[in-house]
Formats: structure tokens, sequence, C-alpha cells
């Protein structure tokens, strides 16, 4: 299978045909008789500083993706190549210091922060795990960090609950690079915030990954805020990429038609452009049950027998850095 | 009080008008003015937006007009409703009955929350032919089945027979929206239909009510806080901020002209597509201050990059175009709009 090239020659972050499957208990025995393929065949790379955007709707697998790369779940298969080491073999003290270099931002700021802890133990908590310095040196590395995210220093002693959704994402963030990390995976990091809320968000990510030279992969199902983060973006439907490209390109040119149909169900701002909707119909099918030959045929506008028998394969498009899984140019 | 705001012209009767609608909560902090003064005119065949960032009053509004605040804390405090002749402030819950799912119909944010799980689509659906239209039940189902069809349901003679889990998420949205829809109601009011739902499936629910509003003719108040999703589906939008209006008019005017620097601040911050990658996005400073502790004014003036003394009172609504207001002290001298 072929890997995504990519403009920088040694990729931060490699996974190689990563396949992650949940096996689904039936029956009054609950044996495992079928598997959820949630992940299935994913081949992607992150390069330094560099942003991958992954998009896609409920279900295809793209949060399953971002817990296998930090190592939360245990991939079926498959490599996950992060500074010459694969996490995908990783164990205890290994992997544990692997995840002082990647971290994990989550789209619910309400669930991912404990709720007993004050914000000061929530931040130093990586330092604690890590067993880095005393308590006063933490306590000065949280006020650097509070201060760095944008929240006021007697925020330490508060607790979560306190603080609005955007701030508590800021705390979020505080957390996740307290230890200098070089990738952080963002699951959905401002899908549950208001729109002005959002965009101070996106900025300070922004000036973050400047100011540390980091790494995102950034998960979202909004194909508008992920092109404005990205540099490149893979689109992904029902367990496998469908689509790769820089970000500009994915815009300008899709050339996947669900891609297009994705850009063109975005509702765009702007009552003077009537543009023409692609619907498509139908849902996302089961990973549990996923159709034969290309998973997008049930709903492809342009499907044929070949469709319906054939996996189509990761290929190059002829524009740089463009990939699709489609049998046919459109 | 802020005078009222109402987007449309005179020209022909509204359907729905709410008028200086005020609505209060008790809460152990004393009562909160959720919503205060809002007013505006909905009409046959036109869908008008209300939009607003979370708890600035948009869906209080709308519990307000089908009258179904929490019990005992939410109430109208002052202002009407007005639809069909009478003020639905001053029904009696058993009057409302009639009004609600038969006259007015409300598509909610959540379809398996607004579903009840251990009923079937089919006796839920029934249950609003049965209090509005018709005693027999076999009559009643077969009326489901028929409006199943209409809102795109494929073999809906099965699916009235399903539990809502047995149902995909933009098939649960349908299902509400045939609820609403069942008694060819004048008025719906659809709370983030689209919220919890995926993009493309997102596309179909819009697609398919433009159409069934095209089809029987009910005006649509829509509550989102998706500027897009206005853009493409609202002939008139009312921007709410901190339970008031900022600002309402039609929904060209209000992209292409905005008067407020709420609604400018708005549309700045969102992401579109055809910007520059990677640029600093404008943003709003600060959040919504909490209704507890609102300034006194303008309420947006703590957050405002054209904040000057005069903000400390309450801004006038003024006329921008024919039927365009605005609430804003300075809109005059704000620097000419560029998207």
């Amino acid at each position: 299978m072929s890997t995504p090239s990519s403009s920088t020659p040694a990729p931060l972050l490699e996974v190689r045909d990563l396949q992650m499957h949940f096996p689904v208990r039936e029956g009054i025995l609950l044996r495992a008789k079928r598997n959820c393929r949630a992940v299935d065949g994913v081949n992607l790379t992150v390069g330094k500083g560099e942003t991958l955007g992954l998009v896609g709707e409920s279900g295809c697998g793209k949060s399953t993706l971002g817990k296998s790369i930090v190592r939360l779940y245990r991939p079926t298969a498959g490599q996950i190549m992060f500074q010459g080491d694969d996490l995908a073999k990783c164990r205890g003290a290994d992997l544990k210091a692997h995840r002082r270099e990647l971290q994990m931002i989550f789209q619910d700021p309400v669930e991912s922060l404990n709720s007993r802890h004050t914000v000061g133990e929530i931040v130093a908590e990586p330092f604690l795990i890590h067993k880095m310095g005393d308590a006063a040196w933490r306590k000065a590395r949280v006020a650097e960090l509070l201060h760095k995210v944008g929240l006021p220093a007697n925020a330490a002693e508060r607790f979560p609950f306190e603080f609005s959704g955007g701030q508590r994402q800021r705390i979020g963030i505080a957390r996740a690079i307290a230890l200098k990390p070089k990738l952080i995976v963002c699951d959905e990091p401002v899908s549950a915030l208001d729109v002005s809320i959002q965009s101070q968000v996106l900025n300070l990510m922004l000036d973050l990954q400047r100011e540390m030279n980091l790494s995102y992969l950034f998960i979202a199902h909004n194909l508008a805020v992920v092109k404005h983060v990205s540099d490149r973006i893979a689109i992904m439907y029902l367990g496998r990429l469908v689509e790769t490209a820089d970000a500009d390109t994915i815009y300008r040119s899709p050339r996947h038609p669900y891609t297009r149909a994705l850009i063109s169900a975005i509702p765009t701002p702007d009552p003077t452009k009537k543009k023409q909707r692609i619907v498509l119909q139908g849902d996302v099918p089961s990973p549990i049950n996923p159709p034969s030959g290309c998973p997008f045929h049930p709903r492809c506008p342009h499907a044929t027998d070949r469709c319906k028998a054939e996996m189509p394969l990761l290929r190059d498009t002829g524009e740089p850095g463009q990939q699709i899984a489609c049998h046919y140019d459109l | 009080m802020p005078a009222s705001l109402s987007p449309i012209p005179a020209d022909d009767a509204p359907v729905l008008s709410v008028r200086n609608l005020i609505t209060t909560f008790d809460t152990d902090n004393g009562t909160l003015t959720a919503v205060d003064g809002v007013s505006f005119d909905l009409h046959r065949g036109r869908t008008l937006g209300v939009v607003g960032e979370s708890g600035c009053g948009k869906s209080v509004t709308a519990f307000s007009i089908m009258r179904l605040l929490p019990q005992p804390m939410g109430r109208i405090a002052g202002g009407q409703v007005l639809f069909g002749g009478r003020d639905l402030t001053k029904l009696t819950p058993e009057e409302m009955l009639s009004v609600r799912g038969g006259h007015m119909g409300m598509i909610f944010q959540e379809p398996m929350t607004a579903l009840n799980p251990v009923h079937t689509i089919g006796r839920q659906l029934s249950e609003v032919f049965l209090l509005h239209r018709t005693k027999d039940k076999r009559a009643a189902l077969e009326m489901s089945v028929e409006i199943l069809e209409k809102v795109g349901i494929p073999s809906p003679e099965i699916r009235v027979g399903e539990y809502p889990h047995q149902l995909s998420g933009g098939m649960r949205q349908r299902v509400v929206i045939a609820m609403a829809l069942a008694c060819k109601p004048g008025v719906v009011i659809a709370d983030e239909p689209t919220t919890a739902l995926d993009v493309t499936i997102q596309a179909q629910i819009l697609e398919l009510m433009q159409s069934l509003q095209k089809e029987m003719g009910m005006a649509i108040m829509l509550i989102t806080h998706d500027l897009g999703v206005i853009a493409e589906m609202c002939d008139d939008v009312v921007v709410m901020y901190a339970g008031r209006v900022a600002e309402a008019g039609p929904v060209k005017k209000i992209f292409g002209a905005p008067s407020h620097p709420y609604t400018r601040g708005l549309l700045a911050s969102i992401p579109r597509l055809e910007h520059e990658r990677k640029t600093r996005l404008a943003t709003i400073d600060g959040m919504v201050p909490s209704l507890a502790d609102m300034p006194v004014g303008c309420r947006y003036q703590n957050r405002c990059p054209y904040r000057t003394d005069v903000c400390a009172q309450l801004p006038p609504v003024d006329q921008v175009g024919p039927d365009h207001k605005v609430a804003c002290h300075r809109w005059r001298e704000l620097p000419a709009y560029s998207a």
C-alpha cells in the first residue's frame, strides 16, 4: 500500500496501515463474532511544525484513529512510527517516555477536566506523573503556562466549573503543552464552543504552534475550521482515508466524490452565493457491516459495478501531494 | 424598555407577532431576565432566523412562544405573543394544548431526547393526530405512515413499528419534523434542528425543510448559532445578544451591511474556506456577561471595540433602512463595512 508523500523529508509521525478493530459481543454468551472496523488500514504522516487536518463525519473513525495514535487504545495491527520508535508495540516505561512528547486535547472541556481538582492541580499533573521538579518549581511552571494560554494568575486556585467553555479548553491546552510536547492530537477542540470563542482558541493554538514548533493532528468535522488551521488535510470515510492533499488543493480542486459532497454541504455565511448543494442520499453505513468494494459506493452519485466489487486504494492524482481512493478521475 | 424591532415591513399581516417579550427565571440568586424586550414577526412562507451565542436567549424566546418554559421557575413577565387573533401569553394551559401541535409545531435540537424511547414511532406520531385530527386509531396510524413518507423516510409502513433507537440521527430528526408538521401548522419553530447532525445529513434536513415550506407555506422560525445555515435558509434574521435584539433585518442586509458591532464581530470571527490559511482570526474579546451581572446600558459594551461613555445608557432602536433596525448608539459612526 502506498504512503502519503510529505513535503518534509523525515516526518515526525508516520502511521502505516493502522487498524483498530473492536470486537462486537453478541448473543447469550457474549462471544465476539464480528468486528467493528473503526480504523481499517490508514496511512498518514505528520511533519515537524505541521498541522494535518483529519475530517470526517461521526462514526468514520477519526477519533479512534487519534486515540490509537496517543495509545489510549492498543491498535489491532499496523505501525505508529514516532521519532524512530513504533508506538504500536511500546508499553510500560517506553510508552510513558514517548507520551511526554505526544499529548492530546479533548473535545469536551467539561468532561476532560477532573472537577474535584483545582486548575493548578490539573495543569501540574503531567509534572507529577513524570516526577519533575519540586512543589515550588511546579507552581511557577503552572503560573507560566496559565499566562501563556491567557488565563488569569488566580485561576490555579479555582475549580474547572468556575470557568466558561472557552476558558476550560484553555486549561486543557495548558495541560497538553506542559511537557513541551512535539505532537498534539486535537480531537474536535473547538466544536463545543461559540463562534467568537472558537476564534480565540484557534488563534491561541496557531500562536503556540509558531512559538513551540508544535505539530498538530487536528481532528474535526468542520471543514472550514480544519482548512483554516491545517497545512494538509486527510478526509476519512468509514475507517479509511479517501483523499489527502494540501489544504488549499482540497478546497480548490477536491477529487473524491465524497470530498466534493462534503465541501458543497457546508453552509456558506454569504446569502449572495447560491451554490449547488450535492445532497448525498442515505446515512454513513456501519463499520460493523461495511459495504463491499468502495465503502462510499452506496451513497456515491457516480458509483458503477466496479465500485461495488473492488476496493479502491489511495493513488496519486497528478496534483503534487494529492491522493484519492477512487477508481475514477471525475 | 427597548422599542419594537420588526424586521419585516407591515405590508402583509404577520402570522405570529412577538411584542416586547420579557421572560424571567426565579433562581437562588434572585430573578434573572433571560429575554428582555424582544419583538419580531413571522410571515407565511418565510423563514426568520434567530442567531446568537449560547445564553443569548434565543431558545428561551422559542420556549416562551410555545409556553414550554420550565415550571415553576420560568415566567413570561411582560409582552405579547399574538397568533391567530389571540395573545398566547394569556391562554390557559388547556387552551395552549390545541395550539401546540395543532397550529404550531416545534422541532427540537436533539432528536433522541425529543422522542420517547419506549414508544414506537407510529404510536408517538398517532398521538398528535389523535389529539388534533381524529378519534380513530387506525386512521391516525395511516396518517402517520403518510407523513413519514412525506419527510422522506424509506418504507414508512415498517418504520412506524420501530423504536427511536432503531433509526439513525438523521432519520430521527425526520420523525421529529414529521411530528411538528403532522397537523399542517401555520408556524414551525425549529430550535437548532441540525446542530446534532453531520454536515451531509444537515444538508438533507435543510433541503427537506425548504421543500416542505414551499409545499405547505408555513412560517418557520429557525434558531441556530450557525451563520452559514442562516445565510442559506432564511429570508430575515434577528441577531440576539444577552437577551436583547442587537440587529434585525433582511438576511442580505445583515450579512452585506451589518450595522451592529456584534454582528460584525460574529461575521468576522467565522473561519471561511476562501480565507488565507493559518492567519489570525478576528475575535470578540472577553465573553458574554452572566445574566446576574449585566452591564447597565448596552449589554455588549464590555466587548465592543467602539465603546464610549454613551454606551452606559440604553441604546435606542434606530431604523437603518426601511426594514433594517439596529440597537446601537454609534452605528452611524462605525467605519464602512468590508467583508
